[in-house]
């Protein structure tokens, strides 16, 4: 393989990689501190983009209870310049982490309360997917929405490096993508590992019981939890809906089974786990040659397969020790 | 004892006896309204209701409205095959219009065809639909007729093409259907195929497909798949570097993928089985209503499905004017009215249609476009002549 092409595929790879690992993060933080998959994620990252979306531009189209309502006729006074749009993006997350916290109330604690199997709470977020996909269809239509194309700013659409004759070339917003990625996942990082919330939040990880006997209010660490997803996952969803626009309803349910292959292959509950398993997978996906691009995910999945085999606990994930 | 037999007996007797047809007439409406073809399924939706709403305004069959009954047929098989179901045995339609996709009309139309209930498909455009069976008929032209059109098109506008790159969703049906009329097309006008690149209605990101075909050297893109992975393809090409032109199949065929590929989706080229420019009355009529409560130029979508149920009723009126509607009974209306509607002439927003012996459609012109963006967000279908 020519270098230039070594290098496209590597850059390709980091790209792709760096959408499944932002949408992983919020996944692996609900698994790290419950134990639970929860599959409500995909649906959290889909509203997300919608609320900036709707703070940004706010007008819908022609199908849907709220069709035909345009709530800035003289252009929303958040946007128009890359710090706006931030901030947008910001209040949009922080919405799907509140809308992630009634998830909690609604979905998981009453089943917590009653003590049933940590795979109930599976099928019911699994519920409550299906409850958001399908209100998002009923209020908004199933249209693509998107955002203004110079919602950065005036950049470049494309940057590119010449190696002798060839060029290597990736997309601008990629690239804001896998630096923002890489920012979530320092910033959680600290969040988790360096602050009393984290410490606390690692207490109640390690045990509910005892924590609580500690002085600590497990449930109210649950739902800082569920915030944190949700706000990750709305982030992530805007982020990704600049790349690729907002394709509907089922916009974020269809990186859900993706993201659960990378958060086994990085490690269950690891969060450094769930970029380096986002990103190698979305290299082992750019090196498949595009005619055999329906192998896609057979080879991704089959990496994880060899993986697990000799990693069981996945590539950065602690190995469980057994308590008898 | 006795008596209880009696009862069963006559029972069964009024159970054997034939069923009346509905007062307003009911017609089955088996379209996406939820799941991940919705976006086209809404589409449709508001053709067939745009037809139902003319057709009752300018009384209906002979003074007796219709009334569409409408079931949810989602993006999948199992969906189509219990709204078809429900439709025929429950809601007692005369005739169903669906359903969205080409696969799942393999699925549920033989249910409508073992009950000899006449079935219009509005938008299954795959090889083999109206052979299903008899009771099968569709206004959706197949591929093979309207796809060659836009290479055409796209030669007269660049004569100097000389390598064509084609990509294609190998996970629709439709998309690997389309793809094969194409690429015989393309070679049928003496181009050489550089690359052929497959990819998943579900994927987003195409910057492995978009290099290849950068590195491959065409200046003709030829894509087949639907609107929101068509519209970041071309999004990516543009954004990329491809500077050529580039062909667009069926599934762009929608102003859904304007907010997907904004300002690149500039210059795309489709080739349509409708145009809002289509100058007959009956079309006119329609364009006028749809801006009307719109504010846009009608899709191809609503357009077709707009056309099948248009159909259906005037194969009606010809049957109310042998006998009125309320006296027949539902069987025998059924397959009167499958007869009838093979054997018209329709004047649809789609122009002049009548169908062959088989149930395929017959239709007389075909359009080739080009779209146009005004801005990021606003853009046309403007047409070729």
């Amino acid at each position: 393989m020519e270098l230039s092409q070594f290098l496209q595929n590597v850059l390709n790879g980091l790209a792709i990689g760096s959408v499944y690992a932002i949408f992983a993060l919020g996944y692996t933080l609900v698994f790290s501190i419950l134990g639970i998959i929860n599959f409500a994620h995909g649906a959290v990252f889909t509203l997300g983009a919608y609320f900036t979306y709707t703070l940004v531009v706010g007008q819908f189209e022609n199908n849907g209870l709220l069709k035909g309502i345009n709530l800035f006729p003289n252009g929303s006074p958040l946007s128009g310049n890359p710090a706006v749009f931030a901030l947008a993006t910001l209040i949009g997350a922080v919405v799907a982490g509140l809308v992630a916290v009634l998830i909690e109330r609604l979905a998981f604690r009453p089943m917590r309360a009653r003590g049933a199997e940590p795979l109930l709470a599976l099928v019911s977020s699994l519920g409550v997917a299906l409850v958001i996909v399908n209100l998002i269809q009923l209020l908004v239509g199933a249209e693509i929405y998107n955002f203004p194309s110079d919602a950065y700013g005036q950049v470049q659409p494309a940057l590119s490096f010449h190696i002798g004759d060839r060029v290597v070339i990736v997309r601008t917003v990629q690239l804001i993508i896998f630096a923002v990625s890489l920012v979530m996942l320092a910033v959680l990082g600290y969040v988790i590992g360096r602050t009393k919330v984290g410490k606390a939040l690692r207490a109640v990880a390690e045990n509910p019981g005892t924590a609580s006997l500690l002085g600590i209010s497990v449930d109210r660490f649950i739902l800082i939890t569920f915030f944190l997803s949700g706000f990750l996952g709305g982030l992530a969803g805007t982020l990704v809906g600049t790349a690729f626009g907002v394709a509907g309803p089922y916009f974020g349910v269809t990186y859900g089974l993706k993201g659960l292959a990378v958060i086994v292959l990085g490690g269950l509950g690891s969060i450094p786990g769930a970029v380096v398993g986002g990103l190698v997978i979305g290299l082992a996906e750019a090196f498949v040659p595009a005619q055999y691009s329906a192998y896609k995910d057979a080879v991704a999945f089959a990496l994880l397969f060899v993986i697990l085999l000799v990693r069981p606990q996945g590539l950065l994930g602690r190995a469980q020790i057994q308590k008898v | 004892m006795r008596r209880l037999a009696l009862t069963v007996m006559l029972g069964l007797l009024a159970g054997s006896q034939a069923e009346k047809v509905q007062v307003p007439v009911p017609i089955g409406i088996a379209l996406a309204q939820t799941g991940n073809v919705a976006l086209l399924g809404q589409e449709q939706v508001i053709g067939a209701r745009l037809a139902e709403k003319h057709i009752n305004a300018h009384g209906g069959i002979g003074g007796t409205p219709i009334k569409l009954v409408f079931q949810d047929a989602a993006g999948d098989e199992n969906s189509a095959i219990n709204a078809f179901q429900n439709l025929i045995t429950k809601a007692d339609v005369v005739a169903i219009v669906g359903p969205t996709l080409s696969q799942q009309a393999f699925a549920a139309d033989p249910i409508a065809d073992r009950a000899k209930v006449p079935v219009i498909g509005p938008s299954n455009t795959a090889k083999g639909i109206p052979q299903i069976g008899d009771y099968i008929a569709r206004v959706s032209a197949p591929v093979a007729v309207v796809a060659p059109n836009a290479i055409k098109q796209a030669l007269k506008l660049d004569p100097k093409i000389k390598k064509a790159a084609v990509l294609y969703a190998q996970n629709d049906a439709f998309s690997v259907s389309e793809t094969g009329t194409f690429q015989e097309a393309a070679k049928a006008q003496g181009l050489n195929i550089a690359t052929v690149q497959k990819f998943q209605t579900t994927d987003t990101d195409f910057t492995t497909q978009v290099t290849a075909v950068l590195n491959s050297g065409a200046d003709l893109v030829i894509i087949s798949g639907l609107a929101a992975d068509g519209g970041n393809l071309v999004k990516q090409l543009r954004q990329l570097g491809y500077k050529g032109l580039i062909v667009g199949g069926n599934g762009l065929n929608t102003s859904n993928i304007f907010p997907v590929c904004q300002q690149y989706c500039d210059g795309v080229i489709i080739a349509q089985a409708y145009s809002p420019a289509q100058p007959g009355a009956a079309n006119q009529l329609f364009v006028k209503e749809y801006r009307s409560q719109y504010k846009k130029d009608p899709p191809q979508f609503a357009a077709q499905a707009y056309a099948g149920v248009q159909v259906i009723a005037d194969a009606l009126k010809v049957l109310d004017r042998q006998k009125k509607l309320s006296q027949w009974d539902l069987n025998d209306l059924r397959a009167a009215l499958n007869k009838q509607i093979l054997a018209g002439k329709y004047n649809t927003p789609l122009g002049e249609v009548r169908f062959d012996k088989e149930g395929e459609v017959l239709q007389k012109d075909f359009y080739v476009a080009q779209i146009k963006m005004k801005d990021a967000k606003n853009g046309t279908f403007v047409y070729l002549k």
